[in-house]
């Protein structure tokens, strides 16, 4: 099996994506695509096996989002989404590739909705039966909790 | 590693939708009308065996709120 390898020569001004220093990012949800092929300089996500700080050449992984903010960090600024969940796919070519079920940028949440259906999930913790109801329960405390320290965190 | 939620037998189907769902009740009201129209979205799966299916059965949802999420 033979691979053949092309490579490529350009002005270092004409230089985008990975070449830049990069990452090439594709956010995109079920019913929306939120970037696609947006260049940024970092992205910062909570990831079941912890928080990662993703730039680019980042070592190619695949992880499973926890509920909880992704902050892109480009020369404009940062930006932040809070996600439901979903996976982050970093591949050799430093395109980011996040695919999420549900995300809303921290200004578009609701916090006294947030508080509300806190106590509203405690309340179902504590009077359910069985146990799937319970961690159902439990898994609508730990996304109510994260999003509260994620809207506190934004005043500061 | 095994999730809490995959002991009590919830599949990650399930597990993304508790969390979708609770995300889209904290949404400013203003974006509730546009929330409204993505939910209610559901899938059915079939086990295959032998080159045959057998019937597809729909993957029920937990419900969290006594307000059914229409």
């Amino acid at each position: 099996m033979t691979v053949t390898v092309v490579a490529s020569r350009f002005y270092a001004s004409e230089a985008t994506g990975a070449a830049a220093g990069k990452l090439v990012v594709n956010f995109a949800l079920p019913h929306q695509s939120v970037m696609t092929s947006q260049e940024v300089n970092q992205v910062d996500l909570s990831a079941v096996s912890g928080d990662l700080g993703i730039l680019a050449d980042h070592v190619p992984t695949i992880e499973q989002l926890k509920p909880g903010v992704i902050d892109f960090i480009s020369d404009s600024g940062s930006q932040k989404y809070f996600v439901s969940g979903g996976f982050a796919i970093m591949n050799p070519n430093s395109v980011l590739n996040i695919n999420a079920i549900e995300a809303f940028k921290l200004e578009d949440i609701d916090a006294q909705a947030v508080a509300t259906n806190l106590a509203e999930s405690q309340r179902l913790a504590s009077s359910a039966k069985d146990e799937i109801t319970k961690e159902a329960a439990a898994i609508e405390i730990e996304l109510y909790e994260s999003l509260q320290s994620a809207l506190l965190g934004k005043s500061k | 590693m095994t999730f809490a939620w995959r002991t009590v037998g919830m599949n990650y189907l399930q597990y993304s939708s508790i969390a979708a769902r609770a995300l889209r009740r904290t949404a400013k009201p203003e974006l509730q009308a546009e929330i409204a129209k993505r939910q209610g979205m559901g899938i059915k799966v079939a086990k295959w065996e032998a080159g045959k299916s057998g019937i597809p059965a729909q993957v029920s949802m937990i419900e969290t709120r006594s307000v059914a999420e229409n």
